[in-house]
């Protein structure tokens, strides 16, 4: 959950076709089955071929299913034009590119096809050549959306990660919080929060200059994630501040996380393009238990952590301070 | 039998079509040969049954093999089975039926001799 380079778990589009190259064909003639068969797999295109609509409806629904179909207007089961009235009315998802074969050549009918959601058709007896030139129009449209999709996921992975460390930024990482606190209250688990500050950063900044900065709070995010169980969230939650969600976890566990969280820092030099510079990290947690009461308030876990931290920051630095557990008001308590 | 070929089956049209693909061809006169008949035994069966809508279902079926391998004459006789089918008038349908037999049976006969089968 914590690696950079994972996306958030928020991200769409479960049901993302696998290859813009494949095609399914629902046509009940033998003869222009074979045909378009024949032809698509010439051209290089995976080929799904069923003979009647209602076997097209079930293939698209696959998970893997061809972001294109040529649809036949009279089938057997359900017809090319309830086909296409059907997938149009079905549950959002990547779209699919409907090629309507027709041997109707009727103004009207056309009309009728693209209402009924058809992308564009093709008339019976049909040429090679116009097969293939309407559905590379049709791959051409895929290929387009396939570049949104991907542009539109970089850009859900960009606003919920922090740019120089890959770790999850501040907004995302209190999401995390506030839904492992939900969590954790409805199923009486315990949760830790660690809060980690790199000690001197300024003077590492004013020392060794902000490349060197950075690189050190790069080093650090990585450090941080190796320390960590691999379900922990890592946040950078301000400037040099870190954030860890630690799920499930008894205080002792979270102890021993955050000590070893401290000494992943401490125990070696960090490289840089200057130098191997020496950093160390102070450290607050806190902890809501097992049992507490129904409302939690993810804030005051943070504002404990927090506490905690500047505790470690009072008392030398380089170490790791506790937070009393924290008890949630609700049931007469506070 | 002779067959003129030019009007009974237009089989460098259907080649055409297919970019010059002459397995494919042989592919679909070898599936037609074995699929027509069936197609051609539910149309009489419709038309026998008097049912407009079977025999439109079979006519437009035919029809579109018809005119995408090049079969100009049977096509024709499928055409007007289809009209019929739409207006729902099926008098004149066994006399169609008849014609369309015989001319099928002739796209038979120059898909078999095309392909070397009759020799």
């Amino acid at each position: 959950m914590n690696a950079p380079t994972e996306f958030p778990v928020t991200s769409g589009c479960k049901a993302k076709p696998s290859r813009l190259d494949s095609v399914l064909i629902a046509e009940d003639d033998p003869i222009f089955h074979r045909v378009l068969q024949s032809q698509l797999q010439k051209w290089g295109y995976q080929v799904v071929a069923v003979k009647d609509g209602l076997d097209a409806w079930n293939a698209l629904q696959q998970q893997n299913a061809p972001p294109m179909a040529i649809l036949d207007w009279m089938m057997p089961g359900l017809d090319g034009i309830d086909l296409c009235r059907r997938i149009r009315s079905s549950k959002p998802g990547p779209y699919r590119y409907l090629l309507l074969l027709t041997a109707k050549d009727d103004k009207k009918d056309v009309v009728a096809g693209l209402e009924a959601g058809a992308d564009d058709y093709l008339t019976k007896p049909f040429d090679m050549d116009e097969l293939h030139a309407r559905v590379r129009a049709g791959k051409r449209i895929l290929e387009l959306q396939d570049a949104l999709i991907r542009a539109h996921e970089a850009l859900q992975f960009e606003s919920a990660h922090d740019w120089l460390t890959g770790l999850w930024n501040r907004g995302a990482i209190m999401d995390f919080l506030h839904r492992e606190v939900r969590r954790s209250v409805r199923s009486h688990e315990s949760l830790g929060v660690i809060m980690a500050d790199v000690d001197h950063f300024k003077k590492i900044n004013d020392s060794y200059g902000h490349l060197a900065g950075d690189a050190v709070l790069h080093e650090v995010a990585h450090r941080l994630v190796e320390s960590v169980r691999s379900y922990d969230y890592v946040g950078r939650y301000g400037g040099e501040e870190f954030l860890i969600v630690v799920v499930d976890c008894a205080v002792s566990d979270l102890v021993a996380i955050a000590e070893r969280v401290r000494l992943g820092i401490a125990e070696r030099p960090i490289d840089t393009g200057v130098g191997q510079i020496r950093a160390s990290l102070s450290v607050g947690l806190a902890s809501a238990q097992a049992g507490s009461p129904d409302s939690l308030d993810p804030e005051e876990l943070v504002r404990a952590a927090d506490a905690a931290l500047y505790s470690a920051k009072a008392k030398g630095r380089n170490r790791v301070e506790s937070a009393p557990v924290v008890r949630a008001a609700g049931q007469g308590g506070v | 039998m002779v067959v003129t070929e030019r009007r009974v089956w237009q089989r460098a049209e259907a080649l055409r079509r297919l970019g010059g693909d002459e397995e494919l061809l042989r592919e679909l006169c070898q599936i037609f040969l074995e699929e027509s008949p069936k197609l051609l035994q539910k149309l009489r069966q419709a038309v026998v049954d008097g049912d407009p809508e079977a025999v439109l279902q079979a006519a437009h079926c035919l029809k579109g093999e018809l005119s995408y391998l090049g079969a100009g004459s049977a096509l024709q006789a499928a055409r007007q089975l289809v009209v019929m089918g739409h207006k729902k008038d099926l008098s004149q349908a066994m006399e169609t039926l008849a014609t369309l037999e015989r001319e099928l049976a002739n796209v038979h006969c120059a898909m078999k001799d095309s392909a070397g089968m009759l020799r």
